[in-house]
């Protein structure tokens, strides 16, 4: 093991899971290269420019930070655990985001290329299905409208139980 | 006790309020505050409720010195 002491170990801690400026994926990126990993997947959020069949000018991203923070650190952890991963990090945006820009960013990477994409969408599911983050969608014609939520209570009959595209497509 | 509201709910309820009423459980307060604003039950039918920054359930019981958030659905992404 000495060999790997000389790299970071599956290190998430140096990045804020909350960013209200543009995220630097080139940036991130960067930081995810690993003699260990054969696969790095990076998955970027991006805001369209249409929703609910309007134009969309921008979206306004609010966080609860106090819980947020704390979740996405979890999730990354658990996900490094779970699928042994070399190197694991997420961060979403706050603030005013515009059509083609990244809202959200989740990076994995692993020795071989399963794992990374297995755990990639398990971060990026349970981010938008359970952490404190919401979007308000500005619509260019003046309206606005607090959207995309995660509706699984409809189905699940409860609050606190989601349904994860992850585990659909495990299903498949 | 303390509440603070977020994203859509703070379309029914300020930011930041305090609850003077006695009550027990969180069941309750979701109550009371349909009471306050009928127009929220939907949002807040649909909302978790974390105390002291942790999730819990309907039947958990409040102190008066309590920091309740009220989150609804997450739409981050």
């Amino acid at each position: 093991m000495t060999a790997l002491a000389l790299y970071p170990q599956a290190a998430e801690v140096n990045i804020e899971p909350l960013n209200a400026l543009p995220l630097n994926l080139v940036a991130l990126l960067s930081l995810a290269h690993h003699p260990k990993a054969g696969a790095v997947v990076l998955f970027s959020g991006e805001v369209r420019d249409n929703s609910l069949g309007k134009a969309v000018d921008y979206l306004e991203y609010e966080a609860y930070p106090a819980m947020a923070i704390k979740m996405i650190h979890a999730i990354v952890a658990e996900a490094i655990t779970r699928w042994q991963l070399t190197y694991a990090i997420a961060q979403h945006r706050t603030g005013i985001v515009k059509s083609g820009e990244s809202a959200v960013v989740v990076i994995t990477t692993s020795p071989h290329r399963t794992e990374a994409y297995a755990a990639n969408r398990y971060i990026i599911d349970r981010i938008k299905h359970e952490v404190p983050i919401w979007k308000c969608e500005y619509f260019t014609d003046g309206t606005k409208e607090w959207g995309g939520n995660c509706n699984c209570q409809k189905l699940t009959g409860d609050v606190n139980k989601h349904i994860y595209e992850f585990d659909q497509q495990n299903k498949l | 006790m303390t509440i603070q509201t977020f994203a859509a709910l703070k379309d029914y309820f300020s930011a930041n309020f305090e609850v003077l009423e006695n009550l027990n459980h969180i069941t309750d307060l979701k109550t009371f505050l349909v009471q306050q604003n009928p127009n929220a039950e939907a949002v807040l039918n649909l909302s978790r409720f974390a105390v002291n920054d942790t999730f819990v359930d309907l039947d958990f019981e409040i102190k008066p010195n309590d920091s309740i958030s009220i989150i609804p659905p997450s739409s981050g992404g």
